[in-house]
């Protein structure tokens, strides 16, 4: 190979790869602590497939599209358009004789969000990561029944992530309570709720380029903020690429445990709200 | 999804996975002359630590050394010594990063050079300005970032393990060719 200044190295590398980006996700639904630099833009789509209600046919499908920016090396904000489809055919959990929710077969524009991340520690310079993140949003479309509603939501996250191993092993855990109000538009019934998850996800780096791992995440609701009326226990695989401008990441979480179960669907699982198998892939473009 | 299509899905993705992409700006041959332009000849000193001595490197540098052996090269002028050129590889976030550390015949830092930057993000490590900082390092140096090292805001990870690599290779020097 010719020899190269120092400089011109410098300036030729700059020009192809542009700036840098650190927001990379690793996993499908933890979050890690990093944020991107200053000035970076980042666009991701996301794919998420709901199925299985152990009764019926259920299929569900959540597609959302985002856009992110760093507006300081420690701060970045995004915002989403969300889609929803629903494949549902008598499934919906059955109240006073008569099924909770309509069958239906259509997708829709679901809504909207934002969302702000603040990096507080580095999880690549002090001895733990940790990001601060809020999320407030509006949605049109129920996620469970497909129902038209008018809700609203604000979700806060605490990120922590500790890297291992020469930052080749990385753990991330977030906490996320979710605040939410909604009117169903078709009967005009209200509701409000917290939702509490906790997630947490190990990743290893085996081959360049590749990481490989598992993530859990746990889930419950609170309606009226008051008793937990469910939860449910969902632990996969997850496997990322990435590349030059752009990665991939999919996850698969088939819930492991729930309560309370409905012995007509499963004497193990939560299937009134949530599903068997849910499968996660995101895309990531740089630029 | 049932749980079998799933794993197909997680399986084809494994299949479907794009070249590595390697962008080279130095071969060692060139790293040599730009770090040692008086130097007429370099003669190959492979270091090859017991395990006692890696031990001491890692204790010494707080990294893992992942190799035994280092590939070394003893610059000369005119058959004098003038400094050693040091080869080693540190990880990125995806891919392995290869640079060189030029030390003068005391154990000082003279310059690094970045050989092969495979990886996705943070290529402003090969700015002159930021190599520039770890001349005249010696062993003992703290080379940590934000402290006696400036970091490169979006590139982290590579500056980290670029310092954590010099600091490797000062202890290998303090060890193995002194």
């Amino acid at each position: 190979m010719a020899r190269m200044r120092p400089l011109t190295a410098g300036l030729v590398l700059a020009a192809v790869l542009g700036p840098a980006h650190a927001d990379e996700n690793l996993f499908g639904y933890v979050y890690g602590a990093e944020t991107l630099p200053r000035g970076a833009s980042e666009a991701y789509l996301w794919w998420t497939h709901r199925s299985d209600k152990g009764l019926g046919h259920y299929a569900a499908d959540d597609l959302k599209m985002e856009l992110e920016h760093g507006f300081t090396d420690r701060a970045q904000a995004s915002l989403y358009l969300n889609f929803a489809r629903h494949d549902i055919a008598g499934s919906a959990p059955i109240e006073d004789g008569q099924p909770e929710y309509p069958d239906r077969h259509n997708t829709r524009f679901s809504g909207v969000q934002a969302s702000f991340k603040y990096n507080v520690l580095s999880p690549v310079k002090d001895p733990i990561g940790l990001a601060l993140y809020i999320e407030p949003g509006y949605s049109r479309v129920h996620k469970v029944s497909g129902r038209p509603q008018r809700e609203r939501s604000i979700e806060f996250k605490l990120i922590a992530q500790k890297n291992f191993l020469d930052d080749q092993l990385v753990w991330a855990f977030n906490l996320t309570p979710e605040l939410e109000w909604r009117r169903f538009t078709d009967t005009g019934e209200k509701e409000r709720e917290l939702e509490l998850e906790a997630t947490t996800g190990l990743s290893y780096r085996f081959a360049p380029k590749w990481f490989a791992g598992i993530e859990a995440r746990y889930h419950s609701e609170y309606p009226d903020f008051a008793h937990r009326e469910h939860w449910a226990l969902f632990a996969g695989p997850t496997l990322h690429y990435g590349d030059k401008h752009w990665w991939a990441t999919l996850t698969w979480l088939p819930q492991i445990k729930g309560s309370p179960a409905d012995p007509a669907r499963s004497d193990r699982l939560h299937l009134d709200e949530h599903e068997k198998s849910e499968i996660r892939f995101k895309l990531g473009y740089n630029f | 999804m049932s749980h079998t299509s799933a794993w197909l899905i997680l399986s084809a993705a494994c299949c479907v996975a794009a070249p590595a992409i390697a962008v080279q700006y130095l071969t060692a041959e060139a790293a040599q002359k730009l770090l040692f332009p008086e130097a007429t000849a370099f003669a190959p000193r492979t270091v090859r630590l017991t395990p006692t001595q890696k031990q001491w490197v890692e204790a010494q540098a707080g990294v893992r050394m992942r190799y035994s052996e280092q590939p070394v090269w003893q610059a000369l002028a005119d058959g004098k010594p003038v400094g050693w050129f040091v080869l080693d590889e540190v990880y990125g976030k995806h891919e392995f990063i290869t640079y060189a550390v030029a030390l003068d015949p005391t154990g000082a830092v003279r310059g690094i050079e970045i050989l092969d930057y495979r990886e996705t993000h943070g290529g402003q490590i090969v700015n002159p300005k930021w190599r520039a900082q770890f001349e005249g390092k010696r062993f003992g140096a703290p080379l940590r970032l934000d402290h006696d090292i400036q970091n490169i805001s979006g590139a982290t990870l590579s500056c980290k393990h670029i310092a954590e690599g010099v600091r490797r290779v000062l202890a290998l020097h303090e060890v193995a060719l002194k």
